[in-house]
C-alpha cells in the first residue's frame, strides 16, 4: 500500500464511510491458565489467513497473571478499528468469571451462549436476554463428581467457534502448525482437542463471512508503532518498562539489531531520553516510549531536546493517571501534559494516533517533524492501541527516511543564526562543526548568556519553527460524515474507530479528528466547522483537556465537553447516550 | 602534532579565580593533544554546575545538559557513535547527589566513556550549600544542612560497582591530572576519574591546605589489578593520588563473577536434601 511522503503537501483524509454489517463479535471469558488469550489469537490468525479483517482485546482482572481473563474479539469482511458491543457469541469456562467484565459484555436476541455442562451457575441478568438456548459443553471431564485431566479447554472450543462459523478445519490445522508445528507432541494433542470440537453435532451457525483470501498480517499498536519507527530510519532504542508501552521495547529488541541499531533498556525514564538525545546528538535516529509516568519523569529533558534543537521523539502510550492510576486501561488525558509540559518556553509537535496501521504512518511524521524543525515529538498512543491486535493489509514501505539538514562549512561559523529558525545541525566528527550545545540560554555562536534581549530573540527564533510546522501539517487530520450534517463532534486518537462506525447511525453528524494535536490544524477546524448547529468535544478525561486545549486556540462558546474519564474505550451505545445527556 | 590550545575555545572560563576546575581544564585539552584526537571526534557531554561549565571551554562537540544527566546523555552518544571519543564531566554534586543513579548502570553498562569528576565537595554554582561529599564537621562549623549525614566515598562507591578503572587525582597536580585523564579515556570501558578541585570561594584556604596535606601520591609498586588492596586505600582517611585501580578489560568485575549461581547450586547439589522441605514441582 503506498502512502504519500509526508514531506510532500498532503491532503487531509475524509475517511471512508463504514457500515460493518459483516462481522461477528465473540467474547470469550475465562480463568488465566484457561488459555483464552491464546484462543483469541488462533481465531484471529484463522481469520487473517483468509482475508478477514478484525480485532481483538483483551481484559485482565488485577492480577498481572492468573485471575479472570476475558479477549474480545471481531471478525469481519471489512476492516474494523472497534471490536464491538454486543457479542454475537459469550463463551465462558466458568460463569462465575463473568462477573469482572459486567460493563464489557452484553448480549442480543440471537445471541450464543457456550457455557460448561459442569457449571449450574444462572447467567447473570445484567447480560441481556438471548432467545437462542444456551449451548452446554463439557468442557470439563468428570469422573465420580471429581474433575479430571481432559484434553484442553481451549483448543475443544476453538473447534466449536470455527465450526460455528463454518470455517473448514484444513484452515485452523494451518494456523495451529504455524503456531504449535516445532512442538510435534503438543501440535498432536492440539490437534485432536480441535478436532473434537469441531465435530460436535447440531451446532448453531454464526454469519458466515468471506475473506477476500489474501492473508493478512495480525500486528498489535506497540508492535505497529515499533516497526514503524524502524521504517523511518529509527536505530536507536532507551526505554524502562511501564505497562501498556513494553512490547516496544521488546519488540524493537526482536527486531532492531537485525537492522544494525541498538536497543538499551536504561535505568529509568529520565535515563531513557537522555541516551535518546546523547544518540540524537551524534544525528543517529533515536526514541523512546514509555507511558503516562514515564513522561512525567522525562518533562526536564524534553525541554532540554527543545532548547538544545536536538531532535527527539517520545511515544507515550496513555494510561489511566493520575500518578499510577490504573496501569492497564486507557485514557486521553496525557494530552495537556503533551503540549504544555515543561519550564519555560519551547517548540514541539504532538500528534495522535488513530489505530494500529495509522501507528506507522504516525512514526514517519513524528520523526520526520523532528529531524526537520529539531525539536521534541511526543506521539501518543493509548493502552486501547498499545494493546489490541489488529488484522491489516500488509504494508510495503516507501516513504524516505527522515533526515535532518546538516552543516556543512558553507554554512559558515554561526552556529545558531537569528536568521534561521531552523539552524543546520551540527554533526560531531565533521571537521571544523564543532560547537556547544546547551540547555542554557546561548547566543548566535553558542555561548552561554544572561542576556534578556538575546532571550527574547532567540525564543522568537525557535519559535518561528512553528508556523512553518503548522503550514506543513494543516491538513493532519480526518473528518468523518457529510459535509452538510448539521451536528458536529471533535474527537482524537483512538476514539476515530467507534465513531467512525458511530458515524454511519446518526447521519446527523460530522466529525473531526486532528492528527496534529499541537500545533493544532485549527485553520482546517474553523473552515470544517462552519454552519454547525451543535458542536460536542468528546473524550476520555475527566477535565475535558482535548476541549479546554481548543478553548485556548478558538471561540468555544456554546460548544459541550463530553467527557468521561477512562478506564474502558467509548461504545457505541454510550457515545449516544452520552451525547444525548450533554444535548438536554 | 597537535597541542592543547588545539581544543580551546574562544570563550574565557567564569571560573572564580584559583578555582580547581582550571587544571582539569588544563589537563584535559593536554591529554587530547597528547593522544592526537581529531577536535572534530572528542564529545564532551556535563550536567549543571561551575565544573560543568567546561565543555564550554572547548573546541570539540559539546553538550551542556541538565542537572545531574551527563551519564545518561553521553552513552547514548557513545553507544550510537563509537567513533567518537566521549568524556563526561561533572561536580560532586551533579554525579553524587541528583545523577547517583545513572552512575552504577553506566559502569554495569561499561560503555568506552571517560567520567571526570570535580569533586569540590560544595555547591558552589548556587552559593556554598553542603554536597554530598561535604564533611560533617565542616558543615557544622559552617551551619550547613545535613550536618547527621555522612558523606559518601566517591572512589569506594565506583569501586563496589565493579568499575574497570578507578583513578583519584588532585587538580593542583597537572601532570597526573593529565595522566590520569589520559590513561581514561585509553582504557576500553567506563573509566571514572575523580579529581579533588577546591573550591576558591566558599573554602577557605585553610581547609583546602588540609584537603593536600591528607593526599599521598600511591607507591610507585602499587598494583592497580589488586581490587582488595584498592578497596583498603579508598577505606583510609587519605586521599591516594594515582590510578586506584585498573581491571584487565578481559577480566570481569570482581564483584560481578557468578558467584552465586553456579557455587550456590553446586553446593546445594552436594548437600543431602531434606526431604521435609516444600518441593517446587513448577
Amino acid at each position: 500500500m503506498e502512502r504519500p511522503s509526508p514531506g510532500a503537501a498532503t491532503s487531509a483524509v475524509a475517511a471512508p464511510a463504514v457500515k460493518v454489517r459483516d462481522s461477528v463479535v465473540l467474547t470469550l471469558a475465562g480463568s488465566g491458565g484457561d488459555g483464552i488469550a491464546l484462543l483469541g489469537d488462533l481465531i484471529l490468525r484463522a481469520a487473517a489467513h483468509q482475508g478477514l479483517y478484525g480485532m481483538m482485546v483483551q481484559s485482565y482482572g488485577p492480577q498481572i497473571r492468573g485471575g479472570e481473563s476475558a479477549v474480545m474479539l471481531r471478525v469481519s469482511e471489512r476492516e474494523v478499528l472497534f471490536e464491538g458491543d454486543e457479542s454475537d457469541l459469550l463463551l465462558c469456562f466458568r460463569i462465575a468469571d463473568l462477573q469482572r467484565f459486567r460493563a464489557t459484555v452484553r448480549l442480543h436476541s440471537r445471541s450464543i451462549v457456550v457455557v460448561d455442562a459442569a457449571d449450574e451457575e444462572p447467567l447473570p441478568e445484567w447480560l441481556g436476554h438471548t432467545e437462542q438456548a444456551v449451548v452446554r459443553y463439557p468442557f470439563t471431564r468428570v469422573q465420580d463428581g471429581r474433575q479430571v485431566p481432559g484434553p484442553p479447554k481451549n483448543m475443544l472450543a476453538l473447534g466449536l467457534i470455527t465450526r460455528f462459523l463454518g470455517w473448514p478445519p484444513a484452515l485452523v490445522h494451518q494456523v495451529l502448525d504455524q503456531r504449535f508445528g516445532h512442538r510435534p507432541e503438543l501440535l498432536a494433542s492440539n490437534l485432536e482437542a480441535f478436532e473434537r470440537g469441531h465435530a460436535t453435532a447440531a451446532a448453531p451457525r454464526l454469519p458466515r463471512l468471506r475473506g477476500h483470501g489474501v492473508p493478512l498480517v495480525v500486528e498489535t499498536g506497540n508492535e505497529a508503532v515499533a516497526r514503524g519507527a524502524m521504517d523511518a530510519g529509527l536505530r536507536f532504542f532507551a526505554g524502562y518498562p511501564i505497562t501498556p508501552s513494553s512490547e516496544i521495547m521488546e519488540t524493537l529488541l526482536d527486531e532492531l539489531p537485525a537492522r544494525g541499531g541498538h536497543v538499551v533498556q536504561a535505568e529509568d525514564e529520565i535515563a531513557s531520553l537522555g541516551m535518546v538525545l546523547g544518540s540524537s546528538f551524534g544525528n543517529v535516529l533515536a526514541m523512546t516510549a514509555t507511558s503516562g509516568p514515564g513522561l512525567s519523569l522525562m518533562t526536564e529533558m524534553i525541554g532540554l531536546s527543545g532548547m538544545a534543537e536536538v531532535p527527539t521523539v517520545i511515544v507515550d502510550c496513555q494510561r489511566v493517571g493520575p500518578s499510577t492510576g490504573m496501569p492497564s486501561r486507557t485514557e486521553q488525558a496525557d494530552l495537556q501534559h503533551a503540549v504544555y509540559g515543561g519550564h519555560g518556553d519551547f517548540p514541539r509537535a504532538v500528534l495522535g494516533v488513530f489505530d494500529v496501521v495509522h501507528a506507522r504512518e504516525a512514526m514517519h511524521r513524528a520523526f520526520h517533524l523532528s529531524e526537520k524543525y529539531l525539536l521534541p515529538v511526543i506521539v501518543l498512543s493509548d493502552a486501547y492501541i498499545a494493546q489490541r491486535r489488529q488484522i491489516r493489509d500488509s504494508v510495503v514501505e516507501t516513504r524516505e527516511m527522515p533526515r535532518r539538514r546538516t552543516w556543512t562549512p558553507q554554512d559558515g561559523p554561526v552556529a545558531f543564526s537569528f536568521d534561521e529558525p531552523v539552524p543546520p545541525f551540527r554533526v560531531p566528527g565533521t571537521p571544523g562543526g564543532q560547537v556547544l550545545l546547551a540547555g542554557l540560554e546561548h547566543t548566535q555562536q553558542g555561548w552561554p548568556t544572561a542576556d534578556g534581549a538575546t532571550h527574547d530573540k532567540m525564543s522568537e527564533r525557535r519559535f518561528r519553527k512553528m508556523p512553518l510546522l503548522a503550514a506543513e501539517t494543516r491538513d493532519w487530520y480526518r473528518t468523518l460524515g457529510e459535509d452538510g450534517a448539521p451536528r458536529g463532534l471533535v474527537a482524537w486518537g483512538s476514539t476515530y474507530g467507534v465513531l467512525r462506525e458511530w458515524v454511519n447511525d446518526h447521519p446527523e453528524y460530522r466529525v473531526f479528528l486532528p492528527e496534529i494535536l499541537h500545533p493544532f490544524p485549527l485553520e482546517a477546524y474553523e473552515e470544517w466547522r462552519r454552519g454547525l448547529q451543535w458542536l460536542g468535544v468528546l473524550e476520555l478525561s475527566h477535565q475535558g483537556q482535548l476541549f479546554r486545549h481548543l478553548a485556548g486556540l478558538t471561540d468555544v462558546r456554546g460548544v459541550h465537553s463530553i467527557t468521561r474519564s477512562g478506564g474502558l474505550p467509548l461504545t457505541l451505545h454510550e457515545i449516544t447516550q452520552r451525547i444525548e445527556e450533554a444535548s438536554r | 602534532m597537535r597541542n592543547a590550545k588545539d581544543y580551546r575555545s574562544a570563550l574565557n572560563p567564569v571560573w572564580c579565580p584559583g578555582c580547581g576546575d582550571f587544571g582539569v581544564l588544563k589537563g584535559l585539552t593536554q591529554a587530547l593533544a597528547e593522544l592526537d584526537i581529531p577536535p572534530e571526534k572528542v564529545g564532551v557531554i556535563s550536567g549543571i554546575g561551575c565544573s560543568s561549565r567546561l565543555p564550554g571551554y572547548l573546541h570539540a562537540f559539546s553538550f551542556n545538559s541538565i542537572h545531574g544527566r551527563a551519564l545518561p546523555i553521553a552513552s547514548g552518544l557513545k553507544l550510537s557513535r563509537p567513533d567518537l571519543t566521549v568524556v563526561a564531566v561533572g561536580g560532586d554534586g551533579d554525579g553524587l547527589s541528583i545523577g547517583t543513579g545513572h552512575l552504577p548502570h553506566a559502569i554495569r553498562r561499561d560503555v568506552d566513556i571517560t567520567y571526570i569528576m570535580m569533586d569540590n565537595g560544595v555547591y558552589a554554582l548556587t552559593k556554598g550549600q553542603a554536597s554530598p561529599t561535604t564533611e560533617m564537621e565542616l558543615k557544622a562549623e559552617l551551619g550547613l544542612a545535613g550536618v547527621q549525614e555522612r558523606p559518601i566515598n566517591p572512589v569506594m562507591f565506583v569501586l563496589s560497582l565493579g568499575c574497570g578503572f578507578v583513578a583519584n587525582t588532585h587538580s593542583g597536580n597537572l601532570p597526573q591530572v593529565r595522566q590520569m585523564i589520559r590513561e581514561g579515556i585509553q582504557y576500553p570501558g567506563f573509566a571514572f576519574v575523580r579529581v579533588l578541585a577546591g573550591c576558591a570561594t566558599y573554602q577557605t584556604k585553610q581547609y583546602q591546605q588540609e584537603i593536600l596535606a591528607r593526599c599521598d601520591l600511591l607507591p610507585e609498586d602499587h598494583d592497580p589489578t589488586d581490587i582488595r588492596h584498592a578497596v583498603d586505600l579508598a577505606l583510609t582517611m587519605r586521599f591516594k593520588l594515582g590510578v586506584m585501580y585498573r581491571r584487565p578489560p578481559s577480566e570481569k568485575p570482581a564483584f560481578a563473577e557468578p558467584y552465586a549461581w553456579e557455587a550456590a547450586a553446586r553446593a546445594r547439589a552436594a548437600e543431602p536434601r531434606d526431604v521435609s522441605l516444600p518441593v517446587d514441582t513448577d
